[in-house]
Parts: structure tokens; C-alpha cells; sequence
């Protein structure tokens, strides 16, 4: 047992050697100074706290992200909304923020929530065509995805845009919408203690609630569940909205730790990057314990280069 | 003399989860020989046969295949070019495909670069008719009865040249003429020169079919003699280290008070095994009422319209004086209903989730098992080793996966979950399917004592002689309608209910 372990891990390290290798051979071949870029390649990002905090600030969204796709995947379901709910939750975050005349002390939180309610619409909308109608929620979250891009844009251009910034950008976010820096010296902020409470939260939902229990039967086989009475269509909506609310809230607390204003003019690519990230904290595998689970946000961390790269 | 077609030496095999499934395990399978291989659950049987089959690979001792042994690079391929063929205990059917695409699968006759499917077609029929084994080539295989994909199996396995077949409890999923039919079949294809393993926990077909008998217990090869020379007992005792008592109902009490009325049941447009006509009957407190019928005639539709997986078309049903009429499985649960089901990793459990997770489904929501919204996971787990211990499930605990339990002991455990909810209403549908002597004695023990606190129970059951010994009365379905009702009695036998089951007289 022990022995296949380390076999397996063996196997991934060769893998990730050789991926690594097949990246870097052309750059190697065209840059002039191969060996200081490769040494900035491999060790830059350990460099210093300033690169350290670079590889946290990115790992941050894709904690929220990870979780809402191994959320989804969970109850059987390929729902690849996350990107598409991701933006809509940075959009209506700043929505919040410009146009709703919060109280200042309430104003990051209530943001974030506001973003992460609607956004998870990008989850919902596919996870309840394919309850209700069958329409396959792989197509129709990748084709939503740019319907939630272009609804999100709309309401940036009408509602949000400066017509002095010279660009497609909002307003300034006010200080009070900021999340708090909580490290001095980079720009991580309070989102990253979120993320991991929220993956921590993810990892109790699924394995020691009752609603986990039916979400995880419904996933591992729905003919066990329907055989137990469990309402399938709803359990998977939930879940679905679920996953779309923390992909969402992911978004706004992107946008609330890290911009000036929100500027994002394309999808981010944060829900793709979260698949990956599912994939490799193997948190939508068949089998694993539940112990692991709140782990999956410290190695959505941890792979965060091997991903982003 | 020439070496024997096949030859175990010392094979070892264990587990990654530290389960040693075979211990040394010695003894040889001569060519034209019937040799049966009799254990109890997770004795190493199947194990033992997918080491043969290349389907894992042993970690120690050698297989020998006329008398060479196979090297480390056994696999299913080199297995079926040696001439080996083996049919699954549990399916391996592609369940979208039809059944000829599945029985040619691997080897498609092509035309050009595609599949000749009138080719294969034609095939299947020929295989189907030399052996005898009716089957509809165009069929899709999701829509069969199990009993049918069973049939598919064998074909499968008959289709390729084969000198040796191997059957892994074939029975289990057949009625008393298919297996009769199936056994005719295999004696003639012995006389062929075939050879045949087969599996099986009934000593009746054992005796009926094989030369030789192997026994395993706890992966060590504890009994291998001539038919001849043992008793049924020996063989028994062999099997369990011990005798055991068969289980048959003895007291039998006056009616308790109505528990379910379905009356004028129909489901006239369903495919033939869920269709229904015009059921009706009573059941009562403390009741076994026995369903026979040959496999596909309307048994599997009244299970799923009485569990609530399907509306019947038109017909009425109370439980407990309630209407239930087009009630939904939660809501049928919660109204006392319990259900057994015959397939077990369709509907019965998740393969995937652990022996806990198995073991509480339904239970999920109680109070027992912590507070709420959460699951106690000390406690689960208590309340799975309990029913573990209870039902004598072997398993390396709660957290090990249903799929890794051998196929007897998965049932075990769903069994005792189904029995733990004291249902008011059992649904038992095959319950004893692929169990050993011992395990099926106890689960007809705990259906007897579960009528003994009153509960009522639908007894779906096509070993005859499980349903005589515990049937208060019995329904006999043909063609989704009941030809017989029958009481139990020493009068009854399976003889007796053959021609109700064949559809040649009717008592209703
Ligand atoms: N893939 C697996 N991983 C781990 N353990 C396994 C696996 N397959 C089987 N086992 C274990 O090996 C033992 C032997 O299993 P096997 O399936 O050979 O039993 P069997 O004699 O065929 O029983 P049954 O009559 O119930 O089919 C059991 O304890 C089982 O739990
Ligand atoms: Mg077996």
C-alpha cells in the first residue's frame, strides 16, 4: 500500500519534470540569456516575500473557484459556470459598491454577498435546465458563461463606467469596499483567510452534513438515491447553487482585494483555472477520505503555479 | 499422462487494503471435467478466478495452463486466446449497447472500416441457437431483465473458442427452468469436451452438475474431492466450519390487521417485465405472501410500482389504510415501506462510498446520528459496525468502500440496513440472491422474525423452494397477471406451481 504510494508520487513528479522540461526548451532557444531565465523560471517565485505574496494573491480566487467546481462535480454534475459566475460576482459586487449608498462598516461585506447571490445565477440557471429539461449543463454552462459576460458587461458600460477613465472602467471603488492587506509588503488580503475557511467549510458541508450525505449519493449513484426517495433535482440545484455562490463570491473578493476599479473586459479565466485546480487536489475523485477535503484549498496553493503556468 | 488443463500452485494473493484473499491455494482442474468451487462470501472464489482470467494478478505461486505456467503479463486477451472464456458475477455488459454489438465487442466483424452489424447479427443468432440460449440480437442490454443479461453473458463467453468456461455463481440471477435449461446445456457441451468451473452456493446444483469439488474458506483451499466421495453435509461443513440450520417458517398465526391492499393494478403498456393486469390482493401484519413467476413476467413491474420508482398506469393501493395511490418513494418510506432490491449496485448501494455511507441511507436524517444539520461520524460509523458485526459482513470496517466487498457481503449490509428501518412493509426482492448457505439462513431467519413482529413482506423469489419455506400463501404472476393464488402447505411444491408459472393453468 505504502509502496504504491510512493510509486504514485514518484510517477506525478516525473510528470510534472517533464511537463516543465517540454515548457521550457523553447524558451530556452530564443531568449538570449537562457540561464537567467530559467533560474528566474524555476526560483523567482521563491524569491522573496514580495513573489511569495504574488503566488498567494493568485491562489486566492482559485481556492473559491476549486471549491465550486468539486462542489458541482460532486452531485454528478459537469457545470462549468464557475467562470461565467465568477465574473457576474466581481460586476455586482461593484455594483453594490457604486450605486447602493451603503454604510461604510457594512459595505466590503455586503458586497460581497450581493455579488456572490446573483452571480451564482451562472451555476444555477445551467443546474436547473438540466433538471428540469435535460439539457446538457456541460453545453449549456460553457455557452451561458458568455451570455453572464456580455449581461456583466452591459451593466459595467450603463451603470458603473467613469466616462473620465478613458477606458471600459468603473468608478474608483471606495476604501471602505477594499479588503483589508494582511500582510505588509505584498498585496495578499483578507480574501485568502476567506478562501480557506470557506474550502474548510466546503469540506464540513460535504462530509458531515446531512445534506452533504444526500449530495454525495446522489453523485456517486443516483439510482442508490432515488431507491432512498432523496430528492435528486433538488439536492443538485442546491449544490449547484451552492458552487455558484462561492465561485461568485470568489469574483467580488477578487475584485474588492485586489483593483482599483473593476476593469475586467474578458472572461478571467479564474473557473477554468478552479477545474484544474479541482482536478489536482483531487477533490472530485471517487474516493477519497474525508480528511482531505479541507485540504484541497491548501493545495489549490500549492498548484497554483503548476496551473497558472 | 498429459497435464491437467489447469494447475494452481501456491497462489497468494493480498489486497492494497491488506485483505489476503488467497493463501496458498493448490489443486488442479482436469480437461473435460465439470469442477465445482464452493465457499462462503469472500472466500477467494472470484478472486481466484480473475487471477486465472488475467484479471489480477497473484503475488506470489504460479497458474499453470496445460501445464505451462502463464507469465507476469496475464491478461483477459491472452486469457481468451488460451481458450478461456468466464462470466461475471456481477454484469460487465456495455448497458447502451445492443446485444449483439455487446457479445461481438472486441472482435466486431468489420466490412471495410466499419461493423457489419447483419454479420454480427447472423452470428449472435448462430451462437444463440447452437447453444440453445434464446436471445433478441437487436435487443438494447439497459432494457433486459437481469436474467436475460445473464444469458447475454454466457452467450458472450460461448461465442469466442472457448475449451474452458468459467461461470461465477451463474444461477444466482436464473429461475429453476432456466437453470435446469442452463445445466442441459452445459452437460451437453461437456460431452463436447468443454471445461467447465462453475461457482455456486447450492450444494443441489453442485451435485446436479460437477465431477469435482474444491472448497475454499478464508482464501485457503480447505476440502477438493471427487463428487462422489462427499456428502452434501461434508461439503456444507467444509464451507462453514460448522453445520448450519436451515431456516423454514413454523408457527403460523392468525391474520393481523390489513397492511396493504392494492387493488386492480395495471400497467398494460410497459415492456414485459414491468407490465401489469389488473393486480390485486391483500396483505396482512405478520404475513409472507410469496411471488413466484418465471423471471419477466410483471415482477419487476410490481416491485418498482409498489417502492414508488414508477406510476402505475391506473389501479388503487392503500398502506396501512392509507391511499398511497401514485405516492413517491420518500413518501412510501416514510409510511413504513421498506425494499430489498434485486439489483444490488443499481439501486441498492453506492460502490463508490463507504460501507458507513451504505449503511445509513435512509436512516441519514435521524436524530440518532447526531445533531443537526451534522452527521456524527463516530456515530455512523458505530451504527455501521454494528449492522457489520450483526450481519457478519466481512470487510476491513466502516471506511473501507462497498465495492471492495466481495458480492455476498455487499448484500449483507444492504439487507441489514433494509431490515434495521423495521419497516411495516418489506418489499424483499431476491433476497437470499448470491448468498452463501449460512448468510441466506440468516437473512430468512431475520424476514421470518421481522413477520414475527408484524410486519407484512412481499417475498419476490425465484428459488422456489426459499419462497415454499416461507410463504404464508403465494401469488404466481404470468404474463403480468396472477394465474394462481395458492396457500402454503406440505402440499405445495415446486412442482406443483411449474404449471401456473409456465402459464398452462390458472387458479386466481
Ligand atoms: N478489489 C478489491 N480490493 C480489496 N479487497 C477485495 C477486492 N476484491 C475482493 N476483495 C476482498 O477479497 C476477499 C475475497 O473476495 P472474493 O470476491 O474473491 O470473494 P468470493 O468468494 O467471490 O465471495 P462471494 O461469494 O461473496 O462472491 C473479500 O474479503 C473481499 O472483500
Ligand atoms: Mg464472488
Amino acid at each position: 500500500m505504502i509502496r504504491t504510494a510512493v510509486l504514485a508520487t514518484l510517477l506525478t513528479l516525473a510528470l510534472l519534470l517533464a511537463v516543465v522540461a517540454v515548457v521550457l526548451v523553447p524558451i530556452v532557444l530564443v531568449l538570449p540569456d537562457p540561464r537567467g531565465a530559467v533560474g528566474m523560471f524555476l526560483f523567482g517565485p521563491l524569491a522573496d516575500l514580495r513573489h511569495l505574496g504574488n503566488i498567494v494573491e493568485a491562489a486566492t480566487p482559485l481556492m473559491f473557484t476549486g471549491l465550486a467546481v468539486a462542489l458541482m462535480f460532486r452531485v454528478g454534475m459537469f457545470n462549468l459556470g464557475a467562470e461565467g459566475s465568477f465574473f457576474l460576482g466581481g460586476v455586482f459586487a461593484t455594483f453594490a459598491i457604486l450605486r447602493l449608498h451603503l454604510p461604510d462598516p457594512i459595505m466590503a461585506p455586503v458586497a460581497i454577498l450581493l455579488g456572490a447571490a446573483v452571480g451564482s445565477l451562472g451555476c444555477v440557471v445551467p443546474g436547473v435546465l438540466r433538471a428540469r429539461f435535460g439539457a446538457s449543463e456541460l453545453v449549456s454552462s460553457l455557452m451561458l458563461n458568455y451570455a453572464a459576460l456580455f449581461a456583466g458587461l452591459y451593466v459595467v458600460n450603463y451603470m458603473l463606467r467613469d466616462p473620465n477613465a478613458g477606458a471600459m472602467l468603473s468608478y474608483r471603488l471606495p476604501a471602505a469596499a477594499k479588503l483589508p492587506r494582511i500582510l505588509p509588503g505584498t498585496r495578499v488580503h483578507l480574501g485568502v483567510l476567506v478562501g480557506l475557511a470557506a474550502c474548510a467549510l466546503g469540506g464540513v458541508y460535504l462530509f458531515a452534513t446531512r445534506w452533504g450525505y444526500e449530495a454525495r449519493v446522489v453523485g456517486a449513484n443516483p439510482g442508490f438515491a432515488r431507491h432512498l426517495g432523496l430528492p435528486i433535482t433538488a439536492v443538485a440545484a442546491t449544490v449547484q447553487a451552492l458552487g455558484g455562490f462561492a465561485a461568485a463570491a470568489g469574483g467580488a473578493i477578487e475584485v474588492q482585494g485586489m483593483y482599483l476599479r473593476f476593469s475586467w473586459q474578458a472572461l478571467p479565466g479564474a473557473g477554468w483555472n478552479g477545474l484544474v485546480v479541482a482536478i489536482l487536489a483531487g477533490l472530485y475523485g471517487g474516493d477519497f477520505a474525508m480528511d482531505r477535503a479541507p485540504l484541497g484549498g491548501l493545495r489549490a496553493v500549492v498548484t497554483l503555479p503548476a496551473a497558472d503556468a | 499422462m498429459t497435464p491437467p488443463l489447469v494447475a494452481f500452485r501456491d497462489v497468494e494473493k493480498t489486497f492494497p487494503n491488506g485483505v489476503r484473499a488467497l493463501r496458498g491455494v493448490t489443486f488442479v482442474v482436469r480437461a473435460g471435467t465439470c469442477h465445482a468451487i464452493c465457499g462462503e462470501n469472500g472466500a477467494g472464489k472470484s478472486t481466484l478466478m480473475k487471477c486465472l482470467f488475467g484479471l489480477e494478478t497473484p503475488d506470489s505461486g504460479s497458474i499453470l495452463i496445460d501445464g505451462r505456467a502463464v507469465g507476469p503479463d496475464h491478461s483477459p486477451r491472452a486469457a481468451a486466446a488460451a481458450g478461456i472464456g468466464m462470466v461475471h458475477q456481477h454484469f460487465s455488459l456495455v448497458a447502451s449497447l445492443t446485444v449483439a454489438e455487446n457479445i461481438v465487442l472486441g472482435r466486431e466483424p468489420t466490412h471495410g472500416p466499419l461493423i457489419d452489424r447483419a454479420a454480427a447479427r447472423a452470428e449472435v443468432r448462430r451462437t444463440a441457437t447452437r447453444f440453445q440460449l434464446a436471445v433478441d440480437p437487436d435487443a438494447q442490454v439497459a432494457g433486459l431483465s437481469v436474467a436475460a443479461q445473464q444469458k447475454v453473458e454466457i452467450l458472450k463467453a460461448l461465442a469466442r473458442d472457448v475449451r474452458l468456461l468459467i461461470l461465477d455463481e451463474p444461477t444466482a440471477v436464473l429461475t429453476p427452468q432456466e437453470t435446469a435449461e442452463l445445466f442441459e446445456r452445459l452437460r451437453h457441451l461437456r460431452a463436447e469436451g468443454l471445461t467447465i468451473i462453475f461457482i455456486s452456493h447450492k450444494l443441489r446444483e453442485v451435485r446436479a452438475l460437477a465431477e469435482h469439488v474444491t472448497v475454499l474458506r478464508e482464501g485457503r483451499v480447505v476440502g477438493d474431492a471427487p463428487i462422489g466421495a462427499i456428502s452434501d453435509d461434508a461439503i456444507a461443513r467444509l464451507v462453514m466450519g460448522r453445520e448450519v440450520r436451515a431456516a423454514r417458517r413454523e408457527v403460523r398465526h392468525a391474520l393481523g390487521p390489513e397492511v396493504l391492499r392494492v387493488a386492480a393494478l395495471s400497467m398494460p403498456a410497459a415492456a414485459a417485465a414491468d407490465r401489469l393486469v389488473d393486480v390485486s390482493f391483500v396483505l396482512h401484519a405478520g404475513e409472507i405472501l410469496g411471488v413466484a413467476g418465471v423471471e419477466g413476467n410483471g415482477q419487476r413491474g410490481l416491485v418498482s410500482v409498489l417502492s414508488g420508482l414508477t406510476r402505475p398506469a391506473s389501479g388503487q393501493a392503500s398502506l396501512l389504510g392509507r391511499d398511497v395511490w401514485r405516492m413517491d418513494t420518500a413518501a412510501l418510506r416514510r409510511a413504513g415501506m421498506g425494499h430489498l432490491p434485486a439489483d444490488r449496485f443499481a439501486q441498492g448501494g453506492a460502490r463508490t462510498l463507504s460501507v458507513a455511507d451504505n449503511a445509513i441511507g435512509g436512516e441519514h436524517r435521524s436524530p440518532a446520528l447526531g445533531r443537526w444539520p451534522l452527521l456524527s461520524r463516530w456515530r455512523v460509523e458505530r451504527r455501521a459496525a454494528t449492522m457489520v458485526s450483526a450481519y457478519d459482513v466481512r470487510c476491513r470496517g466502516p471506511r473501507a468502500l462497498l465495492g471492495s466487498l466481495s458480492g455476498g457481503n455487499a448484500q449483507k449490509l444492504i439487507a441489514a440496513r433494509e431490515f434495521a428501518a423495521e419497516p411495516k412493509l418489506l418489499i424483499a426482492d431476491e433476497p437470499t440472491r448470491g448468498i452463501d448457505i449460512r448468510a441466506a439462513a440468516f437473512i430468512r431467519t431475520q424476514i421470518i422474525a421481522l413477520a414475527e413482529r408484524g410486519s407484512a413482506v412481499l417475498l419476490i423469489s425465484a428459488d422456489l423452494d426459499e419462497l415454499l419455506s416461507l410463504a404464508d400463501r403465494v401469488l404466481v404472476l404470468f404474463g403480468g397477471r396472477i394465474a394462481a393464488r395458492l396457500e402454503n402447505g406440505p402440499s405445495l411444491t415446486p412442482e406443483a406451481l411449474g404449471p401456473y408459472m409456465l402459464g398452462l393453468r390458472t387458479a386466481a
